[in-house]
């Protein structure tokens, strides 16, 4: 439980860090697009230098970013061996049967490969640097536009904090709970399937009913604090925008512009 | 069954920005048929070493010797399995564990995962279920059907039933109310007397007064203290420094002796204290 990396906060004092949430969040969303508008090794090694500035800037060990990949690596390994084996075209370098390794394959299955890890990168660097309520703040402050078509933009940041909030707490409850039924000589992860799935259900049953006994002792504590959500709410956490975040994401424009200039030079 | 532990140390997190140390050198020696008290604080390193006891945890180094099987840093999960039905924990509120259908199968639960026969395993639960004062018309019931007390009981059967030579108990009665309280210590008391090593993690300076031989005091994962609860009672200056406190009957005894009646050394169970009284009438 402890070795999970994605969501998680490592509380620190870096630019990074002091960034407002909607600043990263936009810049976060913004990347993944302008990711796309990479097509050759110039343009990856322009994006990865702006993404290996932010890991630098941040402060953190280069090691979580990696462990942050780790549990993605299986998707990004078939993505990248089903490029190198069905993309067409080029010089044929190695072939088994039907299976042609070309000099495009190779080098779509890296750029896709850059892909994965610089997107991965720098979600990581957005959860590593931004404590989960602020990001669930941000979120709500994000989709404030959309209240105006009636979404219900309060709710939906009320249901994301408390998720967040109560990730540690289901942890540690599980962590409890499979402690006390090891200490019953209960074995995980051993044995062929059934056996595999059968040891799941003495955790998960007592995890449900945790579950919805704190669920229902929360909506018990807020309803007798009188709690009203939406209209006229005032807020405890109050967002600013920084000149750093203007910067951010004039640094983004400045990444796109470069990459479609040099696109159309090509 | 003898426990000891060997300068243990224990790190959480090692090598990481969240790295904290919990346990640093424990020495500690639970004598066979004895019954231990462990008190200490939140955070005083209770929990870390409870879950040392059977294995949950191994050491970050030093070693942890139970019965026979020697439990180091690198140490196997085949190897310790077995120590997880010699040494039965009984968590803080054990009643979260329960999981089965019926309060009969979820007792089973346990003998069954270290090879005794569905069968087998069903007439010690019903054995064991009896001995915690759950009666039989329950036994096919759901267990979240049951009351909290009951439940409470259901589970410690659940660990009973795996037949332990060490019990281990996590501030069992937290939650009770009084008169169930003194039950489930009676309970105890009873499985203490048929042999059965008993340690009791609690903050309750009066269980440990009236059932256990030995104590040790936990603070910041150090143990500061340890020996018999009579002895270290007296230091009452050191036990409210450390804000453990001192049982009710030796604060009794305190504030007689304020009031000029002399005390050789200070009782700590009801019993002695209105032996000591009595005694003092007579001769005085």
């Amino acid at each position: 439980m402890d070795k999970l990396i994605i969501g998680r906060y490592i509380p620190g004092s870096s630019i990074i860090h002091r960034l407002d949430p909607r600043s990263k969040l936009l810049a976060m969303f913004a990347f993944v697009f302008i990711i796309f508008l990479a097509n050759d090794a110039i343009g990856y090694g322009i994006l990865t230098i702006f993404t290996f500035l932010g890991v630098g800037l941040s402060r953190i060990k280069l090691s979580y970013f990696l462990k942050g990949l780790r549990p993605m690596l299986g998707l990004i390994l078939f993505t990248v061996i089903f490029q190198m084996l069905f993309t067409t075209g080029g010089e044929v370098l190695f072939q088994i049967w039907f299976l042609k390794i070309t000099s495009y394959s190779l080098q779509n299955a890296f750029f896709i490969f850059m892909r994965f890890v610089l997107i991965i990168f720098m979600s990581t660097l957005l959860t590593l640097t931004t404590p989960p309520l602020t990001l669930a703040d941000g979120i709500e402050t994000g989709l404030a536009p959309l209240k105006k078509i009636k979404v219900p933009v309060h709710e939906i940041g009320l249901m994301l904090s408390i998720s967040l909030r109560f990730i540690p707490t289901l942890m540690d409850d599980t962590t409890m709970i499979m402690n006390a039924q090891k200490s019953r000589g209960m074995d995980f992860g051993e044995g062929n399937l059934v056996q595999k799935v059968k040891s799941v259900i003495p955790i998960l049953i007592p995890l449900f009913v945790s579950s919805f006994r704190r669920a229902d002792d929360l909506a018990i504590a807020m309803e007798s604090r009188g709690y009203q959500g939406g209209e006229g709410r005032s807020k405890y956490r109050i967002l600013k925008w920084q000149r750093s975040d203007t910067l951010l994401l004039l640094s983004l424009v400045i990444v796109t512009a470069i990459l479609v200039a040099w696109n159309m030079m090509k | 069954m003898a426990i000891s532990f060997d300068k243990v140390n224990y790190t959480y997190q090692p090598n990481t920005p969240f790295e904290s140390r919990a346990l640093f050198d424990i020495d500690l020696d639970v004598a066979d048929g004895s019954f231990t008290a462990l008190v200490g604080h939140t955070g005083s390193g209770k929990s870390t070493l409870l879950q040392h006891l059977n294995a949950l945890l191994l050491p970050t180094s030093g070693t942890v010797t139970v019965g026979e099987t020697v439990i180091k840093p690198d140490s196997k999960a085949k190897a310790i399995k077995p120590v997880r039905q010699k040494v039965g924990v009984v968590f803080q509120f054990p009643e979260t564990q329960l999981f089965d259908e019926t309060v009969l199968k979820d007792v089973a639960f346990g003998p069954q995962n270290f090879g005794v026969s569905k069968e087998d395993a069903q007439t010690i639960a019903r054995e064991k279920l009896n001995l915690v004062g759950i009666s039989d018309e329950l036994f096919e019931r759901s267990p979240f059907e049951l009351s909290g007390g009951q439940m409470r009981r259901v589970a410690i059967a659940g660990i009973l039933a795996m037949n332990p030579s060490v019990l281990v108990l996590d501030e069992p009665t937290a939650g009770l109310d009084p008169k169930a309280r003194i039950d489930m210590m009676r309970l105890f008391e009873t499985i203490h007397a048929s042999g059965v090593t008993t340690i009791l993690v609690t903050h309750l300076m009066d269980d440990v007064a009236d059932y256990a031989d030995t104590m040790y005091v936990l603070e910041k994962g150090r143990i500061v203290k340890s020996g018999k609860p009579q002895d270290l009672f007296q230091d009452v200056d050191f036990m409210t420094a450390h804000q453990l406190g001192v049982p009710k009957a030796t604060r009794f005894a305190l504030l007689l002796r304020a009031r000029g009646q002399y005390f050789e050394h200070l009782p700590i169970t009801r019993s002695a204290l209105v032996e000591m009284i009595t005694e003092a009438a007579n001769h005085g």
